[in-house]
């Protein structure tokens, strides 16, 4: 069975959100950078796959060179190979076009089980795996917080609001998106960091996959014009002074209020 | 102009709020840009909602009723709304961006091959060539302004524009698609309960991502919720990272909680997050990052180390408790 994870490489969650010269998106150099954290949960939960039985884990990424050291990780964890789409022209696709990629890598691999993470933590936008299954013409579950594998297909537990939990059977090929605490993700051991750098991580571009007509940022259907840090509302009243001093107005306020 | 198709979602029996939501968000466009509002309806048994719904706002309805679409099923959703989509010729499909919603829209904005916005909260205009719409990025901490060429499909952040009350001309039409379905509805599994009901809670202590490892909770956040005399709850990357268990979630898919009192503590507010918690009365936010969401929902809040405050507050309330 070939199992393929779609991983993202992101700003790290504490770098500073700085936006960028033409005001599009944040600047990006000189921050960390780290996996996607909803893909964290993804590699995990197709590593238990491979942990289980005979299935190859693919990952894949799309992204500048810096990419590498997202699929070196995902390689140090456990995963077998790595596609690394590097192409200056898949720099700012939109999710369609990104899709597009991630769904030609798929069919070249012939991918049984397609694993992503629910959303990317950068641009929340949660929309990339639904169109990669919509592409391949195969089934999809988001949001997915078990998986429980058959022959022919897999059962799995989608979250709906309020702690509440739908349970859907996916026929194989299929594409699940999961959520963030799905399981326990493992680090990459030293012996696997070692093991990482023997593995082979194809480079490849869009003329490669068949898609430089279709996809990438010349093809856009969305477009962002501008990022900006939000207009506050009414924000709250910030209290100043030492520690003792906001101590003291905030028991103070909780006393205003009754509460004690 | 064009025509905007709004997708109703059904829950325990009724459309959704979040359906009228985005009735409101089509009208409001519909009247600036004189485009025709539709409905989509799918479900089983579900002829009286729909023409509710097109008396409600949403104009002429199309109904997908058949017993095979009593669940939400990701292939018939996405059948049903690709068909809704054809036969009326829509420059602009809305759904909420509930798991249902987003779990079928992205498929629908590839499927016709046309542009996606995901969960934005306005959508400032609509032409015949697309339109302009602005979303939070980066766990909220900042909008972004995205415009879309052609026909597109946008979800809408629930609670974001208030439902419409208004009236509207138009009688509901089956919609025949071809309802076959790969994915399979099992059940639905409630939430357990745990003896952790934050719900009833008047205060709660809250701890974030911020407080950095589960030994801190009972350290740190457990005394101060104490000494209020409160419950302790938290936000999901604390819950995710195992350092405390499900039913102290806060948020969407945690507990939604509305106590006379809620302290953030080193939590950054992520819109799933507020959701669970902006209804509370009076909310003290401390977090070190000024920028942090969490501060717009606050009443009062305090830009510091969680580390400094938070045990001397406890200290003090509990002196000044006697």
């Amino acid at each position: 069975m070939k199992v393929m994870v779609c991983l993202k490489q992101v700003p790290h969650q504490d770098a500073r959100l700085d936006v960028n010269s033409d005001g599009t998106w944040i600047q990006e150099d000189n921050i960390k950078f780290e996996i996607n954290s909803y893909d964290t949960y993804a590699i995990e939960e197709a590593l238990r796959l491979k942990d289980a039985g005979d299935a190859e884990v693919v990952v894949v990424s799309i992204g500048p060179d810096r990419v590498t050291q997202a699929l070196r990780t995902a390689l140090g964890m456990g995963a077998d190979r790595a596609v690394h789409v590097n192409d200056a022209a898949a720099q700012g696709a939109d999710a369609l076009g990104t899709a597009k990629i991630l769904a030609a890598v798929a069919k070249e691999e012939g991918a049984d089980v397609i694993f992503t993470g629910l959303m990317a933590d950068d641009d929340n936008a949660s929309a990339i795996p639904p169109m990669v299954a919509e592409l391949l013409d195969m089934p999809s579950a988001t949001g997915v917080t078990a998986t429980e594998i058959s022959e022919a297909s897999i059962k799995v537990e989608r979250e709906l609001e309020g702690g509440a939990l739908e349970v859907v059977e996916l026929p194989k090929p299929c594409l699940i998106a999961i959520q963030t605490g799905a399981n326990q993700v493992r680090y990459a051991s030293l012996k696997g960091i070692m093991q990482a750098k023997k593995k082979p991580v194809d480079v490849k571009t869009l003329a490669d996959l068949g898609v430089a007509d279709s996809a990438g940022h010349a093809h856009n259907k969305a477009t962002i014009n501008k990022i900006s840090v939000p207009a506050k509302g009414d924000t709250a009243e910030i209290l100043e002074g030492s520690t003792d001093e906001i101590v003291t107005q905030l028991v103070g306020k909780i006393k205003e209020l009754g509460l004690l | 102009m064009g025509t905007i198709l709004v997708v109703a979602e059904i829950q325990k029996g009724a459309i959704r709020e979040s359906s009228y939501e985005l009735v409101a968000v089509a009208r409001e466009l519909a009247e600036s840009g004189g485009h025709d509002v539709n409905g989509l309806v799918i479900g089983s048994g579900v002829g009286d909602l729909a023409t509710d719904f097109a008396s409600k706002g949403a104009g002429k309805t199309l109904v997908v009723d058949d017993v095979s679409a009593a669940n939400y099923n990701v292939d018939i959703w996405s059948k049903a709304i690709k068909a809704a989509a054809e036969s009326t010729g829509a420059d602009l499909i809305l759904i909420a961006n509930t798991p249902s919603g987003w779990d079928v829209a992205p498929r629908i904005a590839a499927g016709l091959d046309c542009a996606f916005v995901s969960d934005c909260f306005k959508i400032a205009s609509l032409d015949g060539n697309g339109g302009n719409f602005v979303r939070r990025v980066f766990n909220g901490k900042l909008d972004a302004e995205v415009s879309t060429s052609g026909k597109t499909v946008a979800t809408v952040q629930p609670g974001a524009t208030a439902a419409f009350e208004g009236s509207s001309d138009g009688g509901t039409e089956a919609l025949s698609t071809d309802l076959s379905a790969r994915a399979s509805f099992v059940e639905i599994k409630l939430a357990e309960s745990t003896g952790v009901d934050l719900t009833k809670a008047d205060i709660i202590v809250s701890g974030g991502r911020g407080v950095g490892s589960a030994e801190k909770f009972p350290e740190v956040i457990q005394p101060l919720a104490d000494a209020l005399g409160g419950a302790m709850g938290a936000s999901r990357p604390v819950v995710d990272a195992g350092w405390l268990d499900h039913p102290y979630q806060v948020g969407s898919s945690g507990q939604i909680v509305t106590p006379k009192l809620y302290l953030a503590i080193g939590i950054s507010g992520a819109i799933q997050h507020l959701v669970g918690m902006k209804a509370s009365n009076f909310i003290v936010a401390i977090n070190k990052d000024a920028d942090a969401p969490i501060f717009e929902v606050a009443n009062v809040g305090v830009v510091a180390d969680l580390f400094d405050i938070v045990p001397a507050l406890t200290n003090a309330l509990k002196a000044a408790k006697g």
